[in-house]
């Protein structure tokens, strides 16, 4: 007995006291095993980083858009408007679960696109909740030319960012507020599109310098790389299931419809961001070409049922979003049955991500830190 | 008769061998070590924000069943608490007003824990019971500030169960963990393992072992055999000084491999402590051994017998253990499990049909909510407070019903309650739950 326990001990002392630092191996040659780092560089290569360069361009032509139409407000300008709008809009929907590093750092999700969190419920009208935006605060800002867009407040958040372009854009009147004032409102509408432009440029510059930690920690612990992906996975499923999709519709409300709490309200354009949010996550799931991300990851853990499963049930949710017709505001009340059907496949699949995948990973799903035993 | 006088026999010998006079310095050493320790411990948490977090920010808490008085303080009210107990954690260390300290921290401890169920550990538990051992141990009578200012005198020999019962505790604390690690899925499984392990594979040297199965089985086995023989092996005089080095090493591992443990794995190296002896007493020391009154000794069976049982419970009730979690908190299972749950609650308005569905985030931290999403009896209790808020909000008579997905160790997830039960209207209490569905094996 003395004998095995000493053994064994030794054997753990072999393990466990080496303080060497060695590097991560590079090749994968050992059988049985998968290369975590081989992952996080193709994550932050070839799907986080070119995700936000491509964000950064669309930002560009939208800022560009967003002056021509601020200094000669008309219909033609608008149209343009939309175009970039929506095109930048979808290619954020493309970063969204990448909201850990340089664009948690820079709170991106809150000044660009703020869903409102998950702590507010739609249960009465004029909250401040989801995707709406505050146009009190907006034409406040306006009126005054005194305002701070850094300020750390929800009225600030839903005063800027893809909210306040799509109101101030598309909203009621849009063109015929710049009656009066019309220079006041072109500087504001100016302000929100640089300003969302400086913070692309920002995460963009930042992960250049964040991309070596990235890549270097393999660990599956809560803040690490591979424990923020899934998080995000679970994050951004639990965002569709509420803000994008399931609040506005009534689910929280006994069916009492939040038209206009539903992203894109003004510009009409919900199912086509909830589409490109949906098929973002099923790219981040896969890392891309598939061979290099969470997907193989689990199918070297032997969990090749369980990959197949949320393979096939992205694909379930993919199908039943691209069914309900934009724009989504109007869905809820005219095609409810659609509606009513992707939710539930969106909620099966947040299960998956959020109990077995993260399970089967040793990912812990909480935003929080905790000791436990 | 002869029995009679064989039980007489064994009753003097008890009275005699748990009275017998033996060195105080492994009472005072853990003294030492146990208030740094808890005095470390408890500013990590403050540092780490987690009074905050944890108590202050939350509005609902999942309070212990006859516990329910029990309220978190609110700020600053939470904070002084901590400061109260943190003093007392320094004092006892000190030996300084030694007594008072150890009812206050014991006191002001108990009732950090007992605020919120879902911040239970194991560990938490143990220190709450060596606390209130500690109340009632001369601890302070050598190397204190008591001594040194006269409030006390000093002692060379104490009655030997007062270090005695420190040990019983942690030979409960490693066979009761190492009993639960007796089945099938940590054994011939090696799960949780099998699954955790993949996720350390960052280690230096050891991380490309982590795939391998056979060091999921190693870990499981060599685990349950230390857990469950340590004990022995540092009680005999000839192998104390290996175990101990067992000790560390085996608790500085799963410091290493799971950080999320915390504290737990400093506080068995230091109690642990007790187990080394100090220099034999001879007879002239006996009689400054302090005196203990007669019943001592029941008090001690009645406390070794509820310690003993409270485990043991859970072979009342029917059921898989580790998916209905009844008589599973209390009873030294750590690290047994990896489960997860994903829980989506609903509120009907009876009279109407009205239906509203309840986003978890609005009234629960992640870490309640994550601990909720498992754990049978803190469904009802955040379905009853969800009947409550409705109620608030206008409806009238709210039924709450959840559907629940559960997975465990690695099996893929499945429903995990009756989700056509109204959960507002069952009980928590002592009986099985039968609106928690029966637990079949998946893989």
């Amino acid at each position: 007995m003395k004998n095995k326990l000493l053994t064994a001990a030794l054997f753990i002392l072999l393990f466990s006291c080496s303080k060497s630092t060695s590097e991560p191996n590079p090749g994968n040659e050992n059988p049985g095993t998968f290369d975590k780092s081989a992952m996080l560089i193709n994550y932050a290569d070839n799907v986080i980083i070119p995700s936000y360069h491509q964000l950064q361009e669309n930002v560009n032509a939208l800022v560009a858009a967003v002056n021509a139409f601020a200094d000669h407000p008309s219909l033609e300008a608008q149209n343009a408007a939309l175009i970039a709008f929506s095109q930048s809009y979808v290619r954020y929907e493309y970063v969204e679960a990448f909201n850990f590093g340089p664009a948690g750092t820079a709170q991106l999700d809150y000044y660009l696109n703020f869903s409102g969190g998950f702590d507010y419920s739609f249960t009465e009208d004029g909250v401040l909740a989801g995707y709406t935006v505050d146009s009190i605060s907006i034409e406040n800002n306006i009126a005054t030319g005194n305002y701070d867009l850094t300020t750390y407040n929800r009225n600030n958040f839903y005063s800027q960012g893809f909210p306040a372009l799509n109101y101030l854009l598309f909203g009621p009147n849009a063109i015929e507020k710049f009656g009066n004032n019309a220079a006041s409102r072109a500087k504001y509408l100016k302000d929100v599109a640089h300003r969302m432009k400086e913070l692309v440029d920002k995460v963009v510059t930042d992960w250049s310098t964040y991309r070596g930690s990235f890549v270097a920690n393999t660990k599956s612990d809560v803040g690490s790389p591979i424990g923020n992906m899934v998080n995000m996975l679970a994050y951004q499923m639990d965002m569709m299931k509420g803000p994008r999709i399931g609040w506005p519709f009534g689910k929280q409300s006994n069916g009492i419809v939040f038209a206009s709490k539903s992203e894109g309200y003004f510009a009409g354009i919900g199912s086509q961001l909830a589409r490109a949010n949906i098929r973002s996550l099923k790219n981040v799931y896969l890392g891309g070409s598939g061979s290099k991300g969470i997907s193989a990851y689990l199918v070297s853990l032997k969990k090749e049922t369980l990959n197949t499963d949320v393979l096939a049930q992205f694909d379930i949710v993919i199908a039943k979003l691209d069914a309900i017709p934009d724009p989504l505001s109007e869905s809820f009340t005219s095609d409810a049955n659609k509606v009513e059907d992707a939710y539930k496949e969106i909620q099966k699949l947040l299960t998956l991500l959020k109990t077995d995948v993260s399970s089967a990973l040793g990912v812990q799903i909480s935003f929080m830190d905790n000791d436990g035993d | 008769m002869y029995h009679l006088r064989l039980a007489y026999r064994f009753h003097s010998w008890i009275m005699t061998e748990i009275n017998k006079p033996v060195s105080i310095v492994p009472l005072v050493r853990f003294r030492i070590v146990f208030g740094l320790l808890m005095f470390v411990s408890l500013v990590r948490f403050w540092t780490r924000d987690w009074i905050d977090t944890v108590y202050i920010k939350p509005s609902f808490h999942f309070s212990y069943s006859g516990f329910e008085w029990i309220k978190p303080l609110g700020n600053p009210g939470m904070y002084i608490l901590f400061i109260f107990v943190i003093v007392a954690a320094l004092f006892i260390a000190l030996g300084f007003f030694y007594r008072i300290a150890a009812v206050v921290f014991f006191l002001g401890f108990t009732y950090i824990e007992l605020i919120d169920v879902t911040t239970y550990l194991n560990h938490y538990y143990f220190i709450s019971l060596v606390a209130f051992l500690m109340i009632w141990l001369p601890a302070n009578r050598k190397l204190s500030l008591d001594v040194y200012l006269k409030r006390t005198t000093k002692l060379e020999a104490v009655p030997a169960w007062t270090i005695g019962i420190i040990r019983f505790q942690l030979a409960v604390v490693y066979i009761f963990a190492g009993l639960a690690k007796l089945n099938y899925d940590w054994l011939i499984e090696a799960q949780p393992m099998k699954t955790w392990l993949p996720a350390k594979s960052h280690l230096p040297v050891v991380g490309t072992l982590m795939y391998k199965e056979w060091v999921a089985y190693l870990f499981s086995w060599f685990g349950a055999v230390y857990d469950l023989f340590i004990v022995f092996f540092l009680i005999n005089r000839r192998t104390r000084l290996v175990a101990y080095f067992f000790v560390v090493i085996f608790h500085l591992a799963t410091a290493l491999f799971f950080p999320g443990i915390g504290m737990f794995p400093y506080v068995m190296i230091a109690s642990t402590l007790i187990f080394f002896p100090g220099k034999n007493i001879d007879d002239s020391h006996v009689e400054t051994s302090v005196r203990y009154p007669r019943f001592v000794p029941y008090a001690l069976l009645i406390y070794a017998l509820i310690q003993i049982l409270v485990p043991l419970r859970f072979l009342l009730y029917p059921g898989h253990l580790f998916w209905h979690e009844e008589g599973f908190r209390f009873s030294w299972r750590v690290m047994l499990m990896e489960k997860a749950g994903a829980a989506y609650f609903r509120v009907k308005e009876k009279s109407s049909g009205r239906r509203f569905e309840v986003s978890n985030s609005e009234f629960l931290t992640p870490l309640q909510e994550k601990m909720m999403s498992t754990q049978p009896d803190m469904i009802v209790k955040y379905a009853k407070y969800l009947a409550d808020v409705y109620k608030k909000r206008g409806v009238k008579d709210p039924a709450v019903y959840a559907e629940i997905y559960v997975t465990l160790n690695g099996e893929r997830s499945r429903l995990f309650i009756d989700s056509t039960v109204n959960l507002a209207e069952q009980k928590t209490g002592w009986h099985h739950y039968n609106w928690v569905l029966p637990y079949k094996k998946t893989k």
